[in-house]
């Protein structure tokens, strides 16, 4: 009977609050997701070439995995008072019919735990084919083929999982219970009235919503502008305006709400009460309105820096070189000898020099290269912050490294890109591409435009074209921030032969074609190895940036989903929990003559709005918020592509819709199911 | 004279077979237009159930309930809908009002309902708040106003789309003896200037002596019937007159008449 009665319990709350069981099921899935990081088949990749990367990260996850649970424990805690409190009347009957209290509890418990086991049930099976399907796919994006795919099943995961879960869930059971059990059997039977708030005089209200307004636009503006990213104090500061904006806004809504309700104009169905309705959830819950709004913001933000990030690693850079060979113990020439004698060089499409060294012709290194003219046209530019950054870096340019331009347009061929012709008396500059801003990519192209005159070593020579940013070698290490290219006789004359010479190598696409890149390049390591030729092989520059892209992919799109249940559940939740303590006010309404459509449709447009105002306050703030992170985070990879950023936002916020969209028609469904169980004629004597 | 409302051997049982109650036992009368109704009964005597039968909250489980000619229990979606809130006013014991509505919004909720402008209502709310002295809380939310206000502003609600019939159910029951007194004058009032159809539902003798006629049920049935000599007899007299058919109904077995 005891476990009849249990069973039929779970079952019911299962039902009432479909909402907030499936929410449980998703932070299941997420929870294993994270926790089975180091099993997906990347993660494995990636350890073989940078173990201490991965190490650091895998080292991260157990606290994302606990701030998460922490947050989790929040909305469990929250949305099961909400439940215990419902069935208050329900406990006080148990007892007064002679349960004892330690059997409540024990049925509670039973019943907790029954939702919480089927909840793993459903949900690991889910996370496991999710996580395997991330894995392959992931896999399969990166070009690591799927040949090598390993099962991503990890135990350790779903014990964390499990084990998280089970604890939040009885330690926010415990707290709840021991409340309700404190109070006396009495107290239990008679319903406890919600609570009325004190209300202020109204202009109160309404010079709350306009400083809140003010304060989110001080906010917005401090960090666009990219003041707040100067120091930690201002960074602080924006968040707390921010913060405090939103909270005043929520805290004003109420007199907005109340206009709405008075205001005129022709009103069709039950306007004027959903507006009420609006105002009373307003009035009660403007906290965690704003809350909820602030955690879908943070989503935003998680998704945009994660695209962000994932953008700057995965596609910043072009990848155009395979290997570099020579200055690794063994000459540049001696490699390629070996590499013709073994007949590796088949596998190449292109093998060509890159040579660079320093000027030999002189000893006056302060004096060496001087570009004076430059220096005076930069700073008549109008001053800004970009300015003087490319003043104070151009500054230190006395001794710069000449490049050989045959080397260098092979590799300008390679990437498809037009070749470099430098006439007599004429030279190139070379800047890299990935410490050049925008910005300052700009200021010099336009200064080259006029042909400046610079001086190597007493020799007067005119720079043309634009600067060039390829990269010159496969390793990532060898950066140059200022170089010259000049014509190959000039740097055989100035280097006096004295130079550093790499041997680029690019495999060839047609042989790589049966298999992927990734899995051509291993192979082609393990050959260089057999013949003891050493190299920088692109993979080892890609390991970081695979791991970069996947990382920031992976922490932020799990913030991402673990912020956007909370604020959707605590707003679904609450929505309708209010709804059935006004569920007499329903019954009045159809009892003066409302129909069941007509109710839905006044509920569909309160969920509508309860749900939207924080959501468009959330989008409003990420227009601004996504676009100062990358202002303030990736200021290299903003190639005037104000666009392209306003594609990613304007993405994420239509993911962002579609995800309330599916929220909200839950939340009407589960709102149409009560309203019509009211329909019923109920006997009141 | 036209009756606005008929009721023909209406029946409700609650129960199965063995221990079965007849809430309503083959009970028949008509309402008049214009007239003021009251039904008294002991507590369980079935009056409520009645009540709920012609608010179309309870199906009766024979028998005919007619609106001006009209079978209630055939009425469907938007007709239903239209009847509940057009051809009836309801007023509740507890006066339901919706405590996060003003008392004008309160008021204006069935022209919401049904789709009419508030146009439409405005002047006749003037009219009604006047009436029943309640201009001074129309901006008010329920739970500023008082028992008796909260009442008269229900009374408005049930009246503003000009019913063919109110149905009161114990309109004085959550009210002290003072603002009972109050509200029964002003639905006398209106039943006798503006020509409004009641039909109350109580126990309360004092509210029933403002009616024309009362019926009193027992177990089911109708039981006897009272009719207020008008204009010769005194309502005290009338009032009297009820309470000895109250004794009568509470276990007496003297012969009233």
């Amino acid at each position: 009977m005891f476990y009849k009665m249990v069973m039929r319990n779970s079952r019911r709350s299962r039902k009432e609050n479909g909402l907030f069981f499936s929410s449980l099921l998703i932070s299941i899935v997420a929870f294993y997701v994270i926790l089975s990081l180091p099993r997906q088949d990347v993660m494995l990749f990636l350890e073989k070439m940078e173990s201490n990367a991965v190490d650091r990260l895998m080292g991260m996850i157990p606290v994302f995995f606990y701030v998460t649970l922490i947050l989790l424990f929040f909305l469990i805690y929250y949305a099961g008072s909400y439940q215990m409190d419902r069935r208050r009347h329900e406990f006080g009957v148990y007892l007064v019919m002679g349960m004892r209290r330690r059997k409540l509890f024990a049925m509670l418990f039973a019943e907790d735990l029954g939702g919480s086991l089927l909840a793993l049930a459903l949900g690991i099976p889910s996370a496991v084919l999710l996580s395997e399907l991330i894995s392959l796919v992931t896999a399969r994006l990166v070009g690591l083929g799927i040949i090598g795919h390993r099962f991503t099943f990890s135990p350790e995961a779903v014990l964390g999982t499990a084990a998280g879960f089970l604890i939040i869930k009885l330690a926010a059971f415990l707290l709840i219970s021991g409340r309700i059990a404190a109070q006396e059997t009495g107290a239990l039977l008679t319903d406890k009235p919600s609570g009325t708030k004190r209300q202020l005089p109204l202009p109160v209200y309404w010079a709350a919503a306009f400083l809140g307004v003010v304060l989110l636009g001080t906010a917005y503006g401090t960090a666009i502008s990219g003041i707040s990213w100067e120091n930690a104090k201002a960074m602080g500061l924006t968040l707390l305006t921010g913060l405090a904006g939103t909270g005043l806004f929520f805290f004003g809504l109420r007199a907005l709400l109340g206009f709405l309700a008075i205001a005129g104009g022709k009103r069709r169905g039950l306007e004027v009460f959903d507006y009420r309705q609006l105002q009373e959830q307003v009035i009660l819950r403007s906290n965690t309105l704003a809350v909820s709004s602030l955690l879908m913001l943070a989503a935003l933000c998680c998704f945009g820096a994660g695209v962000g990030v994932a953008g700057f690693y995965g596609s910043g850079e072009r990848h155009v070189l395979d290997y570099t060979f020579g200055g690794k113990g063994m000459s540049a020439e001696e490699c390629g000898e070996i590499l013709e004698e073994t007949g590796l060089d088949a596998w190449f499409s292109e093998l060509f020099e890159i040579r660079l060294g320093y000027i030999r012709t002189t000893d006056d290194h302060e004096n060496a290269f001087c570009m004076d003219s430059i220096m005076t046209e930069v700073s008549q530019l109008e001053k800004s912050r970009e300015q003087e950054i490319l003043l104070n870096n151009l500054s230190y340019v006395s001794y710069p490294y000449l490049i050989a331009v045959s080397g260098y347009n092979r590799l300008l061929a390679a990437a498809g890109n037009p070749l470099l012709e430098l006439g007599e008396g004429e030279a190139a500059v070379y800047m890299d591409g990935e410490s050049l801003s925008y910005q300052r990519k700009v200021i010099m192209d336009h200064i080259l435009k006029g042909r400046p005159e610079v001086v190597l070593d007493g020799t007067v020579l005119h720079l043309t074209g634009e600067v060039q940013t390829e990269n010159l070698v496969t390793d990532r290490v060898i950066r140059l921030s200022f170089a010259v290219i000049v014509p190959d006789a000039l740097y055989e004359y100035y280097t006096q032969g004295d130079g550093s010479i790499y041997l680029n190598g690019i495999l060839d696409k047609v042989l790589c074609e049966e298999t992927s890149l990734m899995n051509a390049v291993g192979e082609m390591n393990d050959r260089l190895d057999d013949a003891g030729i050493p190299y920088e092989g692109y993979l080892q520059n890609m390991g970081r940036q695979l791991f970069f892209l996947v990382a920031a992919g992976y922490i932020t799109i799990y913030l991402a989903v673990i912020f956007l249940i909370i604020a959707n559940t605590v707003l679904g939740v609450q929505f309708l929990m209010a709804q059935r303590k006004s569920g007499r006010r329903y019954r009045t309404l159809i009892r003066l003559g409302a129909s069941h459509q007509m109710l839905c449709r006044s509920a569909g447009r309160q969920i509508g709005w309860y749900f939207g105002i924080p959501t468009l306050v959330a989008v409003c703030s990420s227009f601004f918020g996504i676009r100062a992170l990358f202002s303030g985070l990736l200021p290299t990879i903003v190639r005037g592509s104000i666009l392209e950023m306003m594609q990613i936002g304007a993405s994420m916020i239509f993911v962002l819709f579609v995800i309330e969209s599916v929220y909200v028609a839950a939340m009407k469904r589960s709102s149409n199911r009560y309203l019509l169980s009211l329909m019923v004629p109920e006997r009141e004597e | 004279m036209e009756p606005v409302l008929e009721i023909e051997f209406l029946k409700k049982y609650y129960g199965k077979s063995a221990n079965q109650t007849k809430a309503l036992d083959g009970i028949s009368f008509r309402v008049m237009q214009g007239e003021f109704l009251g039904i008294m009964g002991s507590s369980g005597s079935g009056k409520s159930t009645l009540l709920n039968c012609i608010a179309t909250v309870t199906r009766p489980d024979g028998g005919d309930i007619r609106m001006e000619g009209v079978r209630v229990q055939n009425l469907k979606g938007a007709g239903l809908a239209q009847y509940r809130g057009r051809k009836i006013g309801y007023l509740f014991q507890n006066f339901e009002l919706l405590d996060n509505l003003t008392g004008r919004e309160n008021i204006l909720l069935p022209l919401s309902i049904h789709n009419l402008s508030e146009a439409q209502g405005g002047k006749y709310l003037f009219h009604l708040a006047d009436y029943l002295e309640i201009t001074d809380v129309l901006d008010k939310f329920p739970a500023q106003m008082s028992g008796g206000q909260r009442q008269r502003v229900a009374a408005a609600r049930a009246l503003i789309l000009n019913p063919k019939i109110v149905l009161a159910d114990e309109p004085t029951g959550a009210l002290d003896s003072r603002n009972a007194r109050a509200l029964m004058e002003k639905l006398a009032g209106l039943n006798r200037e503006r020509k409004t159809t009641i039909l109350m539902v109580t126990h309360d003798s004092n509210a029933a002596s403002y009616c024309g006629r009362i019926l009193f049920i027992r177990d089911g049935r109708i039981f006897h019937e009272l009719r207020r000599e008008v204009p010769e007899e005194s309502r005290q007299a009338f009032h009297r007159r009820i309470l000895l058919v109250t004794a009568q109904l509470e276990g007496g077995s003297a012969n009233v008449l």
